[in-house]
This record gives structure tokens, sequence and C-alpha cells, in this order.
């Protein structure tokens, strides 16, 4: 007997995660009155957005197996690029901006090209450029804040829409939610989603059976570069200064939730609505924390526990169920 | 899917992006913009003398001697002036983003005041601005934030820049001659105070000792003692002519001492600079490095929790001259600035007194 597809839904670490994500949402409401005003929830997701917009892409990186740690660098050196072609050269604002997102997308290109061409190991590649990049920003801005952006720029990172009762919607929530449906899309339905996957499984299999593996990665790390541009102006909007110190430790943040969110560090298995889930378990929890007045170091030790927890859960209790659902579903084929 | 219809969704975001984008950059969107129809906000109410006021105290970074003694001198204060509550707590690195985040948080908690030693004066301005239009009472301190645009009440400073570069550049002169060769080692380049600093030093130099000149650009190691010790090195290997090294930070300080007692070349290159008396100890207590300059951090945490209350309570405004501030005494007011004192040079005789 087969599992219908509603079975085969249930058993999958989404569901888990989204239980998770829920129980986490009403255990924190109870116990703290901050947190349970209404204004708080979709509030509070202005935190996690930049780290969001480049978990998508690095959803689709590791799952061909890959790393790229430069995104927190290339969101500093788009956010730096932004600021000196808006002050320096005059551009306007939206060209600025364009121009960041450009210089991001190149920086992920020249990585996907060192990692083609080359066939140096991802981590080492972006390790490498995690430093060069983070070193190109700091020249390029020498050391320089740049802030007084005009009004409308300010609105990409600090614009709010007002639900009835004065309950804030961040404007870059709107953005996320695009981007994400896109990317599920993409990797759930496009032939190069699913040679995402493949070259995660079976990188030299994938090769044998025609999947064009180079272009493939070039436009992956490409996309998470773009993906970091754009993160990288949205900072600078909501921080309202670009310099060469912002999105230090971003590509951790969004690696933690894509492994929170249960894409497989070996590459071939995750999902982006995974992603988004263990993005939001870390972003409430996070806030919950502190309302609940746990202290900033305390915080860190904490999500580090939990992240543990989760790859316990992914590596261990899913397969599990699964196998157990599996052997369900076989006894009762083997009993007339 | 196929690739037509890829095409399609490309084609859509960009049109996607615009109908969404675009109520937003209609007048009522952006918070900074200013009062909004937004119901959610209790009305401020400047608490009275008998009522509790919670103060958030946030330092750059938390883990550091010299925030630590902040946060004893803050605790000691909050216990002795009735009816304050406070909560010290800052990021774990000295991030922007941490700064900015815990500050919202504090906003949407709802605190009475909230007292910031600004990363970056831009980041913080528009945060701070959000949490004046809720109705909170913003003071900075250590570090100022962009006074007009953040709409903070007052800055606590620890001393006067001129004071302060003047100490240095006197120390400097006595230790390593009126004519010493010198190079500066700073933290970041966008830190406002060692920019500040630099400035003043540079003026009393050409100034008073134009016979003091900087053999070397000024380094930048950031916020990292390891760093500032490599630098230093290279430093005086590539310029051998250097007999003074300013280390500008908590971590340059003893980063640049390092170096020098390393290489065994204390006798005839003298490190002054801003390093905590904990961490400088060791060397003045040998008399390897003559003195360190600094503040009383314990005084700036004890004077800013006083400051805070003060203001909450309407006690301390915006035309006062001076301000009692408890074990401190009577200190200067100008403008809205309060003043903690003149710089503190800790030699061998006195070090030992101070445990950060």
């Amino acid at each position: 007997m087969k599992e219908t597809p509603k079975e085969r839904r249930l058993a999958t670490p989404e569901t888990i995660l989204a239980l998770l994500l829920l129980l986490l949402l009403a255990g924190l409401s109870v116990a703290s009155p901050e947190f349970r005003r209404p204004s708080n929830y979709l509030g509070m997701t202005r935190f996690f957005i930049e780290v969001g917009l480049i978990a998508l892409p690095m959803t689709l990186v590791i799952i061909t197996g890959g790393m790229d740690l430069s995104v927190g660098s290339i969101v500093a050196l788009a956010a730096v690029t932004l600021g000196i072609a808006w002050r320096d050269w005059h551009l306007s604002i939206w060209l600025a901006t364009a121009l960041g997102v450009l210089v991001g997308a190149v920086a992920g290109l020249v990585n996907g090209a060192l990692i083609v061409g080359f066939r140096i190991p991802p981590l080492i590649v972006t390790l490498a450029t995690m430093a060069a990049y983070r070193g190109l920003a700091i020249g390029i801005s020498r050391g320089d804040s740049i802030g007084g952006f005009p009004n409308e720029f300010r609105a990409l990172g600090r614009g709010f829409y007002y639900l009835p009762h004065g309950i804030e919607v961040p404007g870059q929530l709107i953005y996320l939610i695009v981007f994400a449906l896109l990317f599920r899309l993409f990797l759930a339905r496009t032939g190069t989603g699913r040679q995402v996957y493949a070259i995660g499984l079976n990188e030299t299999g994938a090769q044998y059976a025609g999947v064009p593996v180079g272009r493939v990665k070039l436009l992956i790390y490409s996309l998470s570069g773009a993906m970091a541009g754009l993160a990288g102006a949205v900072l600078a909007s909501r921080m309202s200064t670009a310099t060469s110190d912002l999105g230090l430790l971003f590509e951790l943040d969004a690696i933690t939730a894509c492994v929170l969110g249960g894409v497989s560090i070996y590459g071939g298995r995750g999902s982006i609505l995974g992603s988004m889930l263990g993005l939001c378990i870390v972003g409430s929890l996070k806030r919950g924390l502190f309302f609940l007045g746990v202290e900033a170091r305390d915080q860190s030790i904490l999500i580090g526990i939990v992240l543990i927890l989760a790859v316990f859960v992914h590596q261990v209790v899913v397969p599990a169920v699964r196998n157990w659902r599996l052997r369900l579903s076989h006894s009762k084929e083997g009993s007339p | 899917m196929n690739r037509r219809s890829l095409a399609l969704l490309a084609l859509c975001l960009p049109i996607l992006l615009l109908l969404v984008g675009c109520p937003k950059t209609e007048p009522p969107t952006p918070s900074t913009a200013g009062p909004l129809p937004s119901t959610s906000a209790a009305t401020p109410s400047s608490p009275d003398a008998g009522e509790t006021i919670e103060i958030a105290m946030i330092p750059k970074l938390v883990g550091i001697d010299f925030f630590n003694a902040c946060e004893r001198g803050a605790k000691e204060a909050a216990e002795e002036l009735p009816g304050v509550e406070l909560v010290f707590d800052g990021p774990t690195e000295a991030s922007v983003e941490g700064q900015v985040e815990m500050i919202e948080n504090y906003t949407d908690r709802g605190v009475d005041v909230i007292a910031v030693a600004c990363n970056d004066p831009n980041a913080v301005a528009d945060s701070l601005k959000r949490a004046v239009d809720k109705g909170i009472t913003v003071i900075t301190w250590d570090s100022d934030a962009d006074a007009a645009a953040s709409g903070r009440a007052f800055f606590v400073n620890q001393v006067r820049a001129r004071d302060l570069a003047e100490t240095l550049v006197d120390e400097m002169a006595r230790q390593a001659g009126e004519d010493a060769n010198i190079v500066i080692v700073s933290s970041t380049p966008t830190a406002t105070n060692q920019n500040t600093w630099i400035k003043h030093m540079r003026e009393y130099m050409a100034e008073v000792y134009p016979g003091m000149k900087e053999a070397a650009d000024v380094l930048y190691p950031g916020e990292d003692q390891a760093a500032a010790t490599m630098a230093t090195q290279d430093v005086l290997k590539a310029n051998p002519s250097i007999n003074g090294v300013f280390g500008l930070s908590s971590n340059a300080c003893p980063g640049a001492a390092q170096a020098v007692v390393d290489a065994g070349r204390h006798t005839e290159v003298s490190v002054v600079g801003l390093g905590t008396p904990k961490a400088m100890r060791a060397w003045v207590d040998r008399g390897e490095i003559g003195s360190t300059v600094l503040w009383d951090a314990v005084q700036l945490g004890y004077l800013t929790v006083h400051v805070a209350q003060a203001v909450a309570r309407g006690e301390l405004g915006p035309d006062a001259e001076s301000f009692a501030a408890g074990r401190l005494g009577e200190v200067a007011v100008e403008g809205d600035v309060v003043v903690l004192g003149k710089p503190v040079v800790f030699t061998k005789e006195n070090i030992a007194d101070y445990d950060f």
C-alpha cells in the first residue's frame, strides 16, 4: 500500500517545525505579556528579514552540498557601494540601490566562477572571499559611515503598513514573502530546481545524466550574492547607515535558519518552507527570550542548544518516524 | 513549470514589487516621518517622584572590563536612588545591528529611560527617535548619537575630548620627550571618539610640541587586542625611529604595550594610551609602561543613572548649568552635555585602587 499524499505530508520535517513554531509562539505568549501584544507578532519580523533574504538562496547553495560564507561581507560591500554611489557619485538613491545589488551579484558570480572553474571547495572559496569582500568594503568606505538617506529610501527598511488597531506590519516583510514564494516555485517546480537537488544527491551522477552542473552552480552563487546585496540595501535603510561592519555574522544566522529548517548540510535535502520556519523559530525565540529578561549572551547559548536539538531531530527523530511509518504500512500490506 | 511560465513570473516580479512597493513611499508610511495615526502606543506621561523608573542602559558591548565597571557604578547608583529599576544589557559584539535591535526591543517593551553608548551615531539615531516618539526619555553616554536626529535629551560625557587629548600628549612628552616620533593605534576608522581625540591631539601637538611628529599613518586594528599587537609589531619594525605609541582604545593600549614589551623595547619606546587599569597593571607595576590614562568607568556608570532618573523625573532640564550627582557632588552641564570630569592618569602609585 502506498502512503496517501496526506499521510506523507504529515511526516515531513516542515510539519514538525510548524508545530514547534506554534508551540513556541504559544508558550512565549503565555509567558510574556509584551510578547502577546498583537503588534509584536508581525512587528518583530523586521529584525530578521535581511537574514531571511539571505537564507533563501543559502537553502539552494546548501542543497547542492555547498556553502556560502561570504554573504555577510557582501551585505557590507553592497551597502557601502550604495552609500558611496549615492553620496559621492550623486546617483539617485534607487540607481545606487540597483548598483549595490549588482555588485552583490557580481561578488556571488566570482564565488561561483572560482568554485566551478578551479574546483576549489565552496567552503574555502567563500571563506577567502568573506575576508576579501569585507576588506574591500572597508577600503571603499575608508571606514566611514554614511547616513542621512532620503526618506523614500528609509521607507525600504523602516516603513510600516498599518492594520486596524495600530498593528504595525514592516514593509520589508512583503519582500521576503514574495521572494520566498518565488524561490519555492523555482526549487519545487522548475527543471533547474530539480537539478539543484540532483547535484546535492550525487554530483558526478548528475553530471553524467546531463545536468549542467557548472551553470547551475554559477546561477545559485550569483543569486546568493544578489540577494545578499538586496539584504544590504534593506539593512542600510533599517539601520539608517551604510558602514563596512554591517552584516557581521549574517552568514551564520542564515545557515542556522537553514539547518534548523531541515536543510541537510550534506546536500540533497531541504526546502524553502523549512528554512523560513527555521528563521521564524530563531527570531521568535530571540525576541521572546529578550522579553523574558534573558540577557544577550545567554540568548546565544540557548540558540546554540536549540540548533543542536534541531539537528538531532532532523538526523534521528524524523528518520525514525519515517521508518516507523514505513514499517507500519509494510505490516499492513503483509496481513490481509 | 516550464520555461514560458518562468519567464512570465520573471516579468511579474518587478510589477508585483512595484505594486507592493509604491504605497510605501506615500507620506503616511515611514515611521521616521513623524507622529502617525497609531493607536497602540500609550500616551507618555513623565513619572512623578514617587513612581518607579525603569532604566535600560545599553553599552557598546557586554563582557569587557570597561563596561563591566560601568555596570557596577550604574548598579550602585540604582541602589542608592529610590524607585529606580535598572537593566544593563548590550550586544555581545560591538555591532550596529545588535544595538539597534536592543534599542527597539526596549522601546517595544516600554521602559522609562533608554541610555545608550552608541556604536554608530547615524544608525542609532532613527531608533532613538522612534523611542522618543513613543514617549521614552533617551540619553546617551560614552559615545554620543547625532543629537538633532535622535532627539536625545542629554549626553553624559566621560571627559572633554580636548582635556583628554592634552593629557595624552603631555604624558607622551613627559615619557618620550617633546620631539618624539609617534604612531597612533586607534580602533575602527569609524569610531567617533577616537577620531575626535586624534584631531585634538594633532592640534595640541602642533601648538605646544612642534617637534613631536607622526612617523606613520594611524593604525586601525579594530576593537581587537591581538590585531593591535600585530599592527604595532609591524609598524615598529618598519619604522625603527618610532619611540612613542598611542593606544587609543582599551584594546589598542594593552595590544601596543604587549608588542613593545615582547620585543624588549620598552626602555626606548613609550606606550601612552587608554588602557583599563586592570589590563595595564602588570606592566605599570613592573615599570615597563609608565602610566595609563582613562576616566573612572565606575563613576561614568554611576553618573549616567543619576542623569537618567533626573531627566525622567523632570529634575534636570535643558537650561541647567550644573547637576548634583550623589557622591560625585556638582558636575558641570554644558548645554545638553553632562561632563564627568578630567581624565585620570593611573600610575604605579594609584593603579591598584581601580578594579576595571
